[in-house]
């Protein structure tokens, strides 16, 4: 699995992360400043939908997603199995569409490395979203 | 501020309608001006979501005071979304309150179920942010996000959202006026067809037509508007942090409440916005009715039904009474004034301050309105 950046903005003011960029922050009558985020985050909550509107196929599976540094985006997805709310997913955009896909132990552990020989002062929160993400992976294989 | 009076009250009877747009409101205006005692009011104010999409006529505020015969009388039309018939009441409630004028009549209404389900649902979602709309997301797709959220978070079950329904198809069946007449029990909604996972139909209000008309005065009534509040929250849902709750009613609540100078204790019932039935649960705490996570288990215990310590939804709710949109807010004032003015025959309950919320949107623009009777 390929880690994309994905282009966000942020609020010079507040600090806060917006997917995909815009130009004002919602809280502060502000310019955004360009920035990237990692796409590898969190599942906030997901549905399936059994009529969507015209242009899509159903069902259509849709995610909202927490990124690492707080920005949230909408995704799709191929499925849902196995998704629950707190899952870590990878994200990716295809022709400026975001999808979202299950990050397996494996992705996750390579994940880990290549990023904690990146840069050692990431290395505690990574691994505390590591720990994070094998303790939900165990406590769902065991369920 | 002037003290400001509900003198006169009138609605269409709610569902799949032949009538224009027009007709309708002229169906809930005109019986609102007689309850009143008054045949022209000093301005005028109308509320309708989206009627150059459903019904491509414009410039709804002249169309409407024309088509009424008070083509003279100063008219404004409002627009919230979803919350489009509150907001027109906040329009004449600050016009009266600021004495600017000493009768106004508010009317919204919605005429929509001529077109196809998708186109109706199309326009609507229009009301979502325009790039989480590119994801397929309608109001139901939200409202299913939220809904899955909120069990996770907050331990809604959805045996308590399916009360909700079976609750409020019950109070619809005791309103002539009401979209839903029949009573449905908690396996056949639990048993519907899945909408937007976890939320199945009969979690989901109709699409309905209707008109609802109330008459604001200086004058003193039977019923007075006590306090009256906004709220707002992003467009975009990804922009809020908190998903289970919404902010803007919490806002509208604190509003509404310090405008009345009393709290939740004194609210005796209420109409709350159950777009989709989990909102009436997150709304009775959003607006400070029950503690946080107690909304579930009081609907299970009848706490909320007709004979239950807070009746709430008497009118059947958005899932019953049915939801035309900008008409939605101002029947819910209806159906308060009937209860405070006992004379809602066939579902009567003691009360002497009713609280409505309307959600505007995917609650980006909330209303609380406390109205209360006459001493």
């Amino acid at each position: 699995m390929i880690v994309q950046s994905i282009e966000a903005s942020r609020c010079p003011r507040c600090e806060r992360m917006v997917v995909p960029p815009a130009h004002y922050c919602p809280d502060h009558p502000v310019a955004m400043e360009p920035a990237t985020v990692p796409g590898v985050g969190e599942i906030v909550s997901f549905t399936t939908l059994h009529s969507p509107p015209e242009g899509f196929k159903a069902p259509l599976h849709i995610a909202l997603i927490e990124l690492e540094g707080g920005a949230r985006l909408f995704c799709h997805g191929q499925e849902t199995r196995g998704i629950k709310i707190g899952s870590s997913v990878g994200v990716e955009s295809l022709d400026n569409v975001f999808y979202f896909s299950h990050m397996s132990f494996a992705d996750r552990a390579r994940l880990f490395w290549r990023r904690a020989g990146a840069g050692g002062e990431k290395f505690a929160s990574i691994t505390k979203s590591l720990a994070k993400g094998l303790f939900r992976g165990r406590s769902r294989d065991d369920s | 501020v002037n003290n400001v009076w509900i003198a006169g009250v009138g609605m269409t009877r709610f569902g799949r309608r032949d009538e224009s747009l027009p007709d309708l409101i002229a169906e809930a205006a005109l019986p609102a001006l007689r309850d009143a005692g008054i045949e022209r009011p000093d301005a005028l104010v109308v509320a309708a979501m989206n009627p150059e999409e459903f019904t491509g006529a414009g410039n709804y505020g002249s169309l409407i005071n024309t088509y009424l015969g008070l083509a003279h009388v100063p008219t404004v039309r409002v627009e919230t979304a979803t919350s489009s018939g509150m907001a027109a009441v906040y329009a004449g409630f600050a016009d009266i309150a600021a004495g600017l004028h000493r009768t106004v009549l508010v009317v919204g209404g919605e005429k929509m179920s001529h077109m196809p389900t998708p186109r109706v649902s199309e326009i609507i979602g229009r009301s979502i942010d325009p790039h989480e709309r590119t994801y397929g997301t309608t109001m139901p797709a939200l409202a299913g996000l939220i809904t899955r959220a909120a069990m996770h978070s907050r331990g809604l079950t959805l045996r308590e959202m399916a009360q909700v329904s079976v609750k409020n198809h019950a109070n619809g069946a005791r309103n002539p006026l009401a979209h839903f007449r029949e009573p449905v029990t908690l396996e056949a909604v639990m048993q519907s067809r899945l909408v937007a996972d976890p939320l199945r139909l009969y979690h989901c209000c109709p699409i309905s037509d209707g008109a609802a008309a109330v008459v604001l005065t200086a004058e003193p009534a039977a019923v007075r508007i006590a306090g009256i509040g906004q709220g707002t929250d992003t467009m975009a849902l990804r922009y809020r942090s908190e998903l289970t709750s919404f902010r803007a009613t919490q806002a509208a609540a604190q509003a509404a409440y310090a405008m009345a100078g009393f709290g939740p204790e004194r609210v005796d019932l209420a109409e709350l916005h159950d777009a989709f039935s989990p909102f009436e649960l997150i709304s009775l705490e959003d607006a400070g009715l029950m503690p946080a996570g107690k909304a579930g288990r009081a609907t299970l215990d009848g706490e909320t039904a007709l004979d239950g310590r807070l009746p709430v939804n008497t009118s059947g709710g958005l899932k019953a009474r049915g939801h035309p949109l900008a008409a939605t807010g101002i029947s819910q004032i209806v159906e308060l004034c009937l209860q405070l003015r006992g004379i809602a025959e066939g579902r009567q309950v003691a009360a002497r301050v009713g609280l409505a919320h309307s959600i505007g949107g995917l609650a980006t623009n909330n209303w609380v309105t406390l109205v209360e009777a006459r001493a």
